[in-house]
């Protein structure tokens, strides 16, 4: 440490000392004694640092180091240089766009923040609906482990200029040798697309347009086409309907894309139209469980029972078989009659002749309901051609095969034989947004961009025209079919344009291109419609239809799509994949399920685990050479020697190894055929483990908790009846009188005069469990997924979810002491599901209880009231004792048990970069140990206040709105403010249908339920 | 000092005990080398109970979701363990502060451990609440420390709160209370120390008493005062435990006989910890002359009283979930619905161990008997863990909706840290009876002469209890035909 030199602090302290004087004097009282450490020159040579001196620095540098690492780390947000426009940081911006992805198809709005797509509702000026996958299809947009994200040739990156120029030239050499080449594509249902692709076979006169839909409805397609001259689905008007008879549709669900809709507009016991609902089928349906009259039927016998009704209305006599439900078919075939023209009869079977006879039988009625002029256009799939193509691929014929966002080699029943043919293929290309196996197969992989990244218009029925927009830049090199084709076609123009003027010349009749594009739709005429003879012979149709059901033997094996998964595009979606379905309650699986009967026969059993979850018993299945091994789940009211089994599982390639999870049905998908007989089962060593949210499944005899009462009752007895009343109130003893519990009270009131006080008011008649809610809350609020093997011990981080009760083999303990039951076999009575139940739906999610049992007992007052009537969680101040759950009678609140987010353990959208866009901005991620639940979208409503605010009027009525009641279809959910008498929940709240649940607590909840009605005749 | 003692009372002190006597019994382990079995002991529980910190270090290092918990279930083993744990520690104050105002003199041999006992169980009771926290870090949160964080207080309407202010003024009145009764034995210790850094410590330890007239006096006094003020705590302390589920909403918690239930239960499960730890004890440390069958005894009466608090609280809890008729109450912890319930192996290891089994103790043979009664301590110890994880376990496994009924298991980590708290339990007792005279030896003493078997005997016969000289005793004991007798 030895040195002699001068240091000087700046120039005039070197040359001009005397300033530097005077400063020294005004800065510092004394001198440094720099002297005394640097002048002795001896000292200074002798000085040395000793061992303690050392070990005093390296002690004090680590301590110094390790608290410096302590600092949290640092997450920079950069703000905008040069702000957009049109975005304005913490206000979103919503799109009206549509969703078409072959299966799903929708007119949507887009919410976006700071550019990023983080919502998806439906529009509901377009009558748009949007279902569980709708919702969540916002999340595949992210997915970064699925989507194809640069051209490639063979797995090589390359250019698109490269791709084109290589491409074209083949198919131009291919064109010139006229080798026949096939543009295979799922339901495009777009006007300018469909413009485009006959332009491009224009071009090459080699290349021939196919569709292809991995689940068919070809066979009411190829009806209407027989019988109507058109190849669409008819349009249902349920609203309209008296009588519904559904033989295996599950309308409710994907039959025709669903309508949930109009059934429950044409299901509203205040108004006093109720259809009567019966429905005919094999497999518990979202459908059947909505049913006022589900009746058990294996497949074989619904074609029976479907004929013998036809027989019963038209008074022919074709072919047909007993079933054991002729009475009641007879009694449906009366009820139809009576109500004629109002009534309609569906079938779910794909196949022509089935669908003929229905068609017939409406006809026959005179029915208004069906409507085969304003048709569907959402299934186009020719099967035939998607046959022919195959074999044609076989043989060698096709020298090109381009596909656009299909995957059959993941889809088809026959994937050796179409992967035979593709090997013979001189060209392939997949245009697709996701890396599936036939993109990997393919020459080349081009990508295409999502919907929310695309420009498009969609026509999914006869007269709404919509608009697809896109909502962010492209997030990968993607670029889309149409301007790829158009390209290929030898035409310059950009999609964009050519969509404008196409627009313009064929649609939007003289109307303004911008408005439709905000609008996101423009509505057509529905133009003049031909008319068609038919030649089609309903005697032969019947007889084929007889006779191939005739040939049923063995098992039949009804395959089916879920809620979740749908065909299976998104199997890679973590909200879909833990999305429980709304009847099993099962997440992250598909499995056998099995009626309560055969079970039994076969040996197959649902053991509930000490840890709560449920187990299963593996099953193979065998039909045509083709075998599976798939878990067994016993469902309550599946047809004794049936099984269904769920499409779009199984699926591998390219998905991440959490999401690889159930077995695929396609292989048994012969012919497209949603019902396949003779299947034979054979029960396997090993166990499952399932990962259901609900284990419990009966309502174990606590009436008061789900109210449900027949039309008749609800028209005819006072609710409050002290004996038959179906909406009695809970009753306490007080000073020994038997009052009503809501006249006593423990606490004090909260004062609820000035500002908003929400409520939120649930129809269970209205309510189909269809789960759209459960995913816009899972988007809204940043819910995390917590992956099967935490789901399976009860740790799904839901905050709304949808409970499912079966009616139990005996429903009360009045019933039980009746039949001499003892108090343990009661009990068990009470607890076990009967076999044809029937099922109801509850959603439940946070009650925000004015006298919330949570909210005293939290230590540190993490959980408190609201002004506005909200339970409110504040994460920070939770130390995470979880009394509040524990004392939560509801059990609405969810745990962080761990780090959800950044954690490689749960490597879901919260762990990489792209999923967290997704992210909703206004709502904090929870960080582990902390204690979250519905907050009634705290940040939604606050939005709207201050959006009112801002433009200085009062809130509108109806303008508050969550997450759940937006994304609700039926209008089940209604959202307000009780304290606007105008708002729609006012009313709800007084209505004669509303009670609370577990209302003897009186924790007074400001969630309200509306018993469920059902139209039951006989009762 | 010495009153007179009726001479059918039993003696309470065995063997012809002289004051240097007692001296040399209660400090020979301390002054002594532990034997093999002690080091055996020690290090089985020391491995326990690092296995237990493991596991605790595990659970807050990675979150509550090692534990078996679930959406449903939000406690289990965790508030088991800590209610068995407070339940345990109920014993000492009960024999410290209430036999001492009721002036009973069988207390004087065991309460010096009992308050051991009770303050190493209050460690281990009071580490659940912690580390059950998802953010343990922050659990100083419940204390109503004046903060910066804003407007930021306790809510004072929750039981846990109130749990906060019950166990930490239970363990700073029995640390107290117990330190002051230890003063004397510490200075006799040191006063017999011949190491000077074992004196220091002792010195140290024993605050300076000098056994004037005025420190005995003041001893007197505050033990007194002391007693005076933990009496109430017997009460408070599950008083307020149980209302962490009485008045809670849950059918099974909402139950206006838990706190004195709850008191009963714990000094149950308190005596019958006693017993274990001292009928091992007295094995070990050769005090067998003063924790005697009649102490034994006591204890079993009082453990047959509590048991039978207990046994009625559980007919009451049947018969009312039964009598209200409500479908809500089919599966409480005590109802046919847990009987034939998953749980019923829980539902009857409750009964079993905790009704049926202490009922023998109804045979005076068995009641005196120190083999059997460690045994029926053993299954009271167990039945009254099964009585809290029952109350946790079944009545949340089937809440008020049954789409949210779910069951628990424990994992690994569960078990651990149980069993990590029981090896850090005894690692603090085998230290104590390594290095704290295990005895109150010093009140002992004081009962000598009126409750020791030779003197007693002495006054039976007739013969003056004041020894004169050493050699008058000595010519005694060769009159008493009993000394050497063992039984």
């Amino acid at each position: 440490m030895a040195s002699n030199k001068k240091y000087w602090k700046s120039v005039e302290e070197l040359t001009d000392s005397s300033i530097v004087e005077t400063l020294s004097k005004n800065e510092f009282v004394e001198e440094i004694p720099t002297d005394k450490f640097l002048g002795d020159k001896q000292t200074l040579e002798n000085s040395s640092t000793s061992r303690r001196d050392f070990l005093k620095y390296v002690g004090f540098t680590t301590a110094a180091a390790s608290l410096a690492a302590c600092e949290g780390p640092v997450r920079k947000s950069i703000p905008y240089v040069v702000k957009p426009n049109d975005i304005i940081a913490g206000v979103a911006d919503w799109y009206a766009t549509s969703m078409a992805d072959g299966y799903d198809f929708a007119n949507v709005l887009v919410k976006t923040r700071e550019g990023r797509p983080i919502q998806i509702m439906p529009n509901k000026d377009a009558n748009g609906t949007t279902t569980a996958r709708v919702q969540a299809a916002i999340l595949s947009l992210y997915d970064e482990k699925l989507r194809l994200k640069e051209p490639t040739k063979a797995g090589e990156v390359i250019s698109w200029a490269d791709a084109d120029q290589e491409i074209g030239a083949k198919l131009l050499s291919l064109s010139n040798q006229n080798k026949p080449v096939v543009l295979l594509t799922g339901t495009l249902a777009s006007p300018s697309t469909d413009k485009i692709i006959s332009e491009f076979t224009n071009a090459y006169p080699n290349i021939k347009h196919v569709v292809y839909d991995a689940v068919s409805e070809a066979g009411a397609t190829e009806a209407m086409m027989a019988m109507y001259g058109k190849r669409a689905l008819p349009n249902y008007h349920l609203n309209k309907a008296k009588t519904i008879v559904s033989f295996g549709a599950d309308f409710l669900a994907d039959f025709h894309g669903g309508f949930e809709k109009s059934y429950v507009a044409g299901r509203k016991p205040e108004t006093g139209h109720m259809s009567y609902h019966v429905q005919f089928e094999s497999n518990m349906s979202l459908t059947g469980a909505n049913a006022d009259k589900r009746v058990v039927l294996k497949p074989s016998d619904q074609v029976f029972a479907l004929l013998n009704l036809y027989n019963e209305i038209t008074g022919s006599n074709v072919s047909s078989k007993a079933t054991p439900v002729d009475a009641d078919v007879k009694k449906m075939a009366s009820e139809l009659k009576k109500n004629g023209s109002k009534s309609v009869v569906l079938t779910g079977l794909n196949d022509k002749n089935a669908q003929l006879v229905a068609f017939a039988i409406n006809e026959a009625l005179n029915s208004e309901i069906i409507d085969v002029n304003n048709t569907l256009n959402i299934r186009q799939g020719n099967d035939a051609e998607v046959a022919q193509l195959i074999s044609d691929m076989k043989s060698g014929k096709v020298a090109g095969l381009l596909t656009h966002n299909v995957d059959p080699m993941y889809t088809l029943a026959n994937v050796a034989d179409f992967t035979e043919g593709f090997s013979k293929l001189e060209l392939s290309v997949a245009l697709s947004t996701e890396n599936n196996a036939t993109a990997d197969a393919s020459n080349y992989a081009l990508p295409t961009p999502h919907f929310l990244e695309s420009w498009g218009d969609t026509q999914f029925d006869s007269i709404t025209y919509g608009l697809m927009q896109p909502t962010i830049q492209p997030l990968f090199n993607t670029r889309q079919l149409q301007d790829t084709l158009l390209k290929w076609s030898g035409n310059s123009t950009k999609y964009y344009d050519y969509l404008k003027s196409f627009a313009a010349d064929s649609i939007l009749e003289g109307g303004s291109w911008n408005t439709a594009l905000h609008n996101g739709f423009f509505t057509r005429s529905l133009g003049e419609q031909d008319t068609f003879e038919s030649s089609v012979s309903l005697a032969d149709a019947a007889s084929q239809l007889s006779s191939s059901a005739k040939k049923a033997s063995g098992f039949e094996l009804n395959l089916y799509t879920t809620t979740g998964l749908g065909d299976g595009k998104q199997a890679n979606n973590p909200w879909l994949q833990e999305f429980p379905d709304p009847i099993t309650r099962a997440s992250w699986d598909n499995y056998l399920t099995m009626s309560i009967a055969d079970a039994k026969e076969l040996g197959f059993s649902n053991p509930v685990k000490d840890n709560g979850a449920i187990n299963g018993d593996y099953a193979k299945i065998s039909l045509n050479g083709k075998e599976v091994v798939v878990p067994v789940m016993v469902q309550p009211g599946q047809a004794k020697g049936s099984f269904g089994l769920a499409l779009g599982y199984g699926k591998t390639f390219g998905l991440k190894e959490e999401m690889q999870v159930g077995v695929n049905a396609y292989p048994f998908y012969a012919n497209n055929n949603n019902v396949q007989y003779g299947v034979a089962i054979e029960k396997v060593s090993g166990t499952h483990e399932f990962a259901c949210t609900q284990v419990q499944k009966t309502i174990a005899g606590r009436h008061d908790i789900l109210k449900v009462t027949s039309l008749k009752e609800y028209k005819n007895v006072d609710p409050k009846d002290h004996h038959h009343g179906w909406n009695k109130p809970a009753y306490v003893s007080y000073d020994h009188q038997e009052v009503e519990a809501n006249t006593i009270d423990l606490w004090d009131e909260h004062n609820r005069e000035i500002g908003h006080h929400f409520n939120l008011s649930i129809d269970l008649t209205s309510c189909t469990g269809c789960g759209a809610c459960v995913v816009a809350c899972h988007a809204e609020n940043n819910v995390p997924v917590v992956g099967k093997k935490e789901v399976r011990v009860g740790r799904d981080m839901h905050w709304l979810r949808i409970d499912r009760y079966y009616s139990s083999t005996v429903e009360t303990r009045e019933d039980a002491k009746e039949l001499g039951l003892s108090r343990g076999e009661m009990y068990e009575a009470l607890e076990t599901e009967a076999e044809n139940p029937e099922v109801t739906f509850q959603p439940m999610m946070c009650q925000h209880c004015n006298h919330a049992p949570c909210e005293t007992v939290c230590p540190v007052a993490a959980t408190t009231h609201g002004r506005q009537g909200q339970n409110q969680m504040t994460y920070n101040r939770c130390v995470g004792t979880r009394y509040c759950a524990n004392n939560c009678p509801y059990r609405v609140r969810r745990f962080n048990w761990f780090e959800y987010a950044n954690n490689n353990e749960f490597d879901f959208n919260m762990n990489n970069e792209y999923g967290k866009m997704v992210l909703n901005p206004d709502v904090v991620v929870r960080g582990r140990g902390v204690m979250e639940k519905c907050s009634m979208c705290i940040q939604m409503t606050q939005a709207t206040i201050l959006k009112a605010k801002k433009e200085g009027r009062a809130v509108n009525t109806d303008e508050f709105e969550t997450a759940c009641s937006s994304a609700c279809t039926t209008g089940s959910l209604v959202f307000g403010d009780v304290n606007n008498k105008e708002d729609k929940v006012t009313a709800l709240a007084e209505d004669k249908r509303a009670y609370n649940v577990l209302d003897y607590l009186q924790t007074k909840p400001n969630v309200i339920y509306q018993v469920k009605i059902k139209n039951t005749n006989e009762a | 000092m010495s009153h007179y003692e009726a001479p059918i009372r039993e003696p309470l002190v065995l063997g012809d005990k002289s004051y240097h006597d007692i001296t040399e019994d209660i400090a020979k382990p301390i002054e002594g080398k532990a034997n093999k079995n002690w080091y055996m002991a020690f290090y089985i529980s020391l491995a326990a109970m690092l296995w237990g910190f493991g596991c605790i270090f595990y659970t807050v290092g990675t979150g509550i979701g090692v534990w078996g918990l679930s959406k449903n279930i939000g406690w289990a083993w965790d508030i088991t363990n800590f209610v068995w744990w407070v339940g345990i520690g109920h014993a000492g104050t009960l024999i410290s502060a209430v036999l001492l105002l009721f002036r009973q003199k069988w207390r004087m041999a065991i309460n010096r451990s009992a308050e051991a006992m009770t303050i190493f169980a209050v460690f281990q009771a009071g580490l659940f609440p912690i580390i059950h926290m998802g953010r343990p870090w922050n659990a100083y949160w419940v204390l109503p420390l004046p903060n910066q964080f804003g407007s930021l207080w306790v809510n004072f309407n929750s039981p846990l709160l109130w749990d906060v202010f019950a166990i930490s003024t239970y363990l700073s009145v029995s640390l107290v209370f117990w330190w002051t009764g230890l003063l004397p034995d510490f200075a006799m210790i040191r006063d017999r120390a011949v190491k000077p850094f074992q004196k220091k410590i002792y010195a140290l330890l024993s605050f300076g008493w000098s056994g004037r007239a005025k420190d005995w006096q003041r001893f007197e006094e505050v033990s007194l005062v002391l007693a005076g003020l933990a009496t109430p705590l017997v009460l408070s302390v599950h008083t307020i435990v149980s209302m962490d589920f009485a008045t809670s909403i849950n059918p099974g918690w909402h139950s206006t006989i838990f706190p004195p239930y709850f008191v009963a239960g714990a000094i149950f499960s308190g005596f019958a910890m006693v017993q274990t730890l001292l009928g091992i004890m007295r094995k070990v440390t050769n005090m067998e002359e003063y924790i005697t069958r009649l102490h034994v005894e006591y204890m079993n009466i009082v453990i047959i009283l509590t048991g039978g608090i207990v046994a009625v609280a559980y007919a009451t809890e049947f018969f009312i979930a039964w009598y209200t008729g409500s479908p809500y109450e089919n599966y409480t912890y005590l109802s046919v619905g847990a009987a034939t319930g998953p749980y019923w192996w829980a539902f009857w290891s409750l009964l079993i161990f905790n009704i049926f089994i202490p009922q023998l103790l109804w045979f005076k043979k068995i009641r005196r008997s120190f083999i059997w009664s460690f045994i029926i301590s053993i299954a009271i110890n167990i039945g009254m863990w099964f009585e809290r994880f029952d109350i946790i376990a079944i009545v949340l496994s089937k809440g008020h909706l049954p789409s949210t009924w779910w069951r628990f298991e424990p994992t690994f980590v569960d078990v651990g840290i149980f069993i990590g708290t029981i090896g850090f339990f005894f690692v603090l007792f085998l230290l104590y009876a390594r290095t704290f005279p295990v005895i109150a030896q010093a009140e002992v003493k004081t009962i000598l002469k009126s409750s020791g078997e030779f003197y007693k005997k002495r006054r039976a016969q007739g013969i003056p209890t004041k020894p004169t000289v050493v050699v008058a005793d000595k010519e005694i004991k060769e009159v008493n035909p009993d000394k050497n007798k063992k039984e």
